[in-house]
C-alpha cells in the first residue's frame, strides 16, 4: 500500500514551492508601489515646502513694505518743513523705497526679502531727526531746491501706495514711470490729483510750491485747504503763517501761530513765531 | 463507495496492450477507418508514427485483432533483431517453412518466390525503431516484391529519420500521425475506460475541472494518463483503508491527490 503520509508531505513542499514565485511577484509588486508611493509623495511634499516660504516671505516682505511705506506717508504729514539732514534721510529713504519694490519684483528670493527687512531702522533714524529741531530756515530755499525733485518722486510714490489696495507687485509700473518735469507742470499735476482725491499731503505740497515760486496767496490758500482737512500738520500752519507774513499780515501770522501753538505745542511753530516776533523772518 | 471499486478502478488503468480495452474516440476512429482502407490498397509500406504513448501499439493490436479473421495477419510487438531470426520466423508463420540452420535474406527471398500464398499476408511490426538499418533496407526490398505488405509503427523521432533516406520514403506509401488526446477526448477516454469495467462512480468523479488538471500533468498522452490514473486509485484505496477519505471528499476527484499521483509517478517533480 502506497505510504500516503509521504505523499502528503511532498505534495505540502510541492505546494509551497509553487506558490513562492507568486508571493514574490506579490511582495515585489507591493514594495515597488509603495516605494513608488512614497517618492511621488515626498516630491509633492518638496514642492509644498520650496514653495511655501517664498510665499511667507513674500507676503511678509509686502506687509513690512506696506506699513513702512505708510508710517513713512503718516511721518511725511507730520512732519515739519525739512531740514538739510532731514532731506539727505529722505533722500535716501526715498532711494531705498523703490529698491524694495524693484527686488520683490525682480525675484522673491529669502536674500533679497532680507535686504528689504533692513530698511526699518532708517525710519527709526527719522523719528530720531524728526524730534530734534533745527535752524533751517536760512538753508532751507537752497536745499529744497536741491531736493525739489527727490520730494517730488516721494510724494507721488506715497500717493500710489496709499490708493492702492492690492499688491505692491502692481504699484511698480507707476513707480517706473516716474518722471522730472518741472514745477508749473507738477503743480499742475498735483492739482489735478489733489481735486480727485483731497489729500493733504498733496494740497501742502502744492501749498509748499506756491510759497516756492513766490505765489504766497495760491500758497496760503493750499495751507488753509490742508488744515481744513487735516489741522494737525504742522507744515501746513508753517507754510500758511509765512505766506501771511510775506503778504504782509504780520500780526495775522502772529496770532494764528499762537493760536495754533496752544492747541499743538508745536515747537518748530514756537521758533517760527520767535522768528516773526523778532524780525529774523521777513 | 468501498475500496473494492477503487481497486478495481485502479486496474482499468493498469499500463497493458489489450485490444479489449481499446477506446473508441471520433478522431481516432477516423485514423483507423483510413488505416484499415490502406490495408486494402495495394501499398507496399504502411508507417504508423507518433509520439510514445499516443496509442501506437494498441492501434496495431487492434488492427490484428480486426483483420486476423479476414486475412492473414501477424503482429511482432517485440523486435525480433536477429536478421536470421527475423527471416526464420517470417518463414515459419507466413509460408509455415521450418527452417533449422541459419536463414539468410537470398534463401528467405527463393521461399517468398516458391510461395503460392493467394492473398498478401499483412506484418505488423511494432517499435521499427529498433530495427537495424540494415534490416529496415531488406524489409524494404522484401516489401518491394508485393509478396509481404508491412505496417511499421515508429516513434516520430526516428520516423524523421526514416523518412529521411530517399529510396525508404518512396516505398512508404501510407504514412498515418498518431498525437495526444485533447481535453475533451481526454474525458471521454477515462470515462468510458471505467465505464467499461462498470466503474459507473469513478467515472462521474472525473468533472470537466478534474480532466483539465490531469490534462496539464499529462498532456493528453494516454500512457502518462493511465499510469496517473493509476496512481490516483491507489491513493483513494489507501486512503479507504485509513478511514481518510472524508478528508478528500468522494464526490469528484481532489486536486490535491491528483496532484500526489502525479508526483507519486513522476510527473511533478516534487
Amino acid at each position: 500500500m502506497l505510504n500516503t503520509r509521504d505523499l502528503e508531505e511532498r505534495w505540502l513542499k510541492y505546494k509551497i514551492k509553487s506558490y513562492i514565485p507568486y508571493a514574490t511577484i506579490a511582495l515585489s509588486s507591493i514594495v515597488i508601489i509603495i516605494v513608488v508611493s512614497i517618492f511621488l509623495n515626498s516630491n509633492k511634499v518638496e514642492k509644498k515646502t520650496t514653495l511655501s516660504p517664498e510665499i511667507k516671505v513674500e507676503k511678509e516682505v509686502q506687509q513690512v513694505k506696506i506699513k513702512t511705506i505708510l508710517t513713512k506717508a503718516t511721518e511725511a504729514i507730520e512732519k515739519t518743513p525739512p531740514t538739510k539732514e532731514a532731506i539727505q534721510i529722505q533722500k535716501t529713504t526715498v532711494e531705498e523705497v523703490p529698491k524694495t519694490i524693484a527686488i520683490v519684483s525682480q525675484g522673491n528670493s529669502i536674500k533679497r526679502q532680507e535686504a528689504s527687512l533692513k530698511l526699518s531702522p532708517s525710519l527709526d533714524f527719522m523719528k530720531k531727526m524728526q524730534h530734534s529741531s533745527l535752524p533751517y530756515y536760512q538753508e532751507e530755499s537752497a536745499i529744497e531746491q536741491e531736493s525739489r525733485s527727490q520730494i517730488v518722486e516721494e510724494v507721488e510714490e506715497l500717493e500710489i501706495e496709499e490708493n492702492t489696495d492690492t499688491t505692491v507687485v502692481e504699484e511698480e509700473p507707476k513707480k517706473i514711470t516716474i518722471q522730472r518735469r518741472d514745477s508749473a507742470d507738477d503743480i499742475r499735476g498735483i492739482i489735478k490729483r489733489f481735486k480727485k482725491n483731497n489729500n493733504p499731503a498733496l494740497s501742502l505740497f502744492i501749498a509748499k510750491k506756491y510759497y516756492e515760486l513766490g505765489e504766497y496767496h495760491k500758497a496760503y490758500n493750499y495751507a488753509l485747504i490742508t488744515n481744513e482737512i487735516n489741522s494737525d500738520i504742522d507744515a501746513s500752519w508753517i507754510v500758511s503763517t509765512k505766506s501771511l507774513v510775506k503778504l504782509n499780515q504780520k500780526d495775522m501770522a502772529i496770532q494764528t501761530l499762537k493760536q495754533y501753538i496752544e492747541d499743538s505745542h508745536s515747537s518748530s511753530a514756537k521758533i517760527l513765531l520767535d522768528e516773526i516776533i523778532s524780525g529774523k523772518f521777513r | 463507495m468501498s475500496s473494492s471499486i477503487y481497486i478495481n478502478s485502479k486496474n482499468v488503468f493498469l499500463d497493458t496492450v489489450n485490444s479489449k480495452d481499446y477506446i473508441q474516440l471520433d478522431r481516432v476512429s477516423t485514423i483507423y477507418q483510413a488505416l484499415k482502407d490502406s490495408i486494402k490498397k495495394p501499398l507496399k509500406m504502411i508507417l504508423l508514427y507518433g509520439k510514445p504513448g499516443t496509442g501506437k501499439s494498441m492501434f496495431l493490436t487492434k488492427l490484428y485483432h480486426d483483420l486476423s479473421s479476414s486475412q492473414i495477419v501477424h503482429i511482432y510487438q517485440t523486435p525480433i533483431l536477429d536478421e536470421s531470426e527475423f527471416y526464420k520466423i517470417l518463414a515459419q508463420d507466413i509460408f509455415s517453412t521450418k527452417y533449422s540452420g541459419e536463414l539468410n535474406f537470398t534463401q528467405f527471398m527463393k521461399i517468398v518466390a516458391n510461395s503460392d500464398i493467394s492473398s498478401i499476408p499483412v506484418v505488423l511490426l511494432d517499435e521499427a525503431q529498433l530495427y537495424s538499418d540494415a534490416l529496415m533496407e531488406k524489409i524494404r526490398l522484401i516489401s518491394d516484391t508485393r509478396t509481404i505488405k508491412f505496417v511499421i509503427t515508429l516513434h516520430k523521432t526516428e520516423k524523421e529519420d526514416l523518412i529521411a533516406k530517399e529510396h525508404f520514403q518512396t516505398r512508404i506509401w501510407e504514412t498515418i500521425e498518431l498525437e495526444n488526446a485533447s481535453n475533451a477526448e481526454l474525458k471521454i477516454y477515462i470515462q468510458k475506460k471505467l465505464m467499461k469495467a462498470n466503474c459507473f462512480d469513478s467515472a462521474n468523479m472525473f468533472t470537466t475541472k478534474s480532466v483539465n488538471k490531469i490534462f496539464k500533468l499529462t498532456n493528453g498522452n494516454y500512457r502518462d494518463t493511465n499510469k496517473l490514473l493509476y496512481a490516483l486509485f491507489d491513493i483513494y484505496s489507501a486512503y479507504d483503508t485509513n478511514h481518510q477519505l472524508s478528508s478528500v471528499g468522494t464526490t469528484h476527484v481532489s486536486n490535491k491527490l491528483i496532484e500526489m499521483s502525479a508526483i507519486h509517478t513522476g510527473l511533478i517533480n516534487a
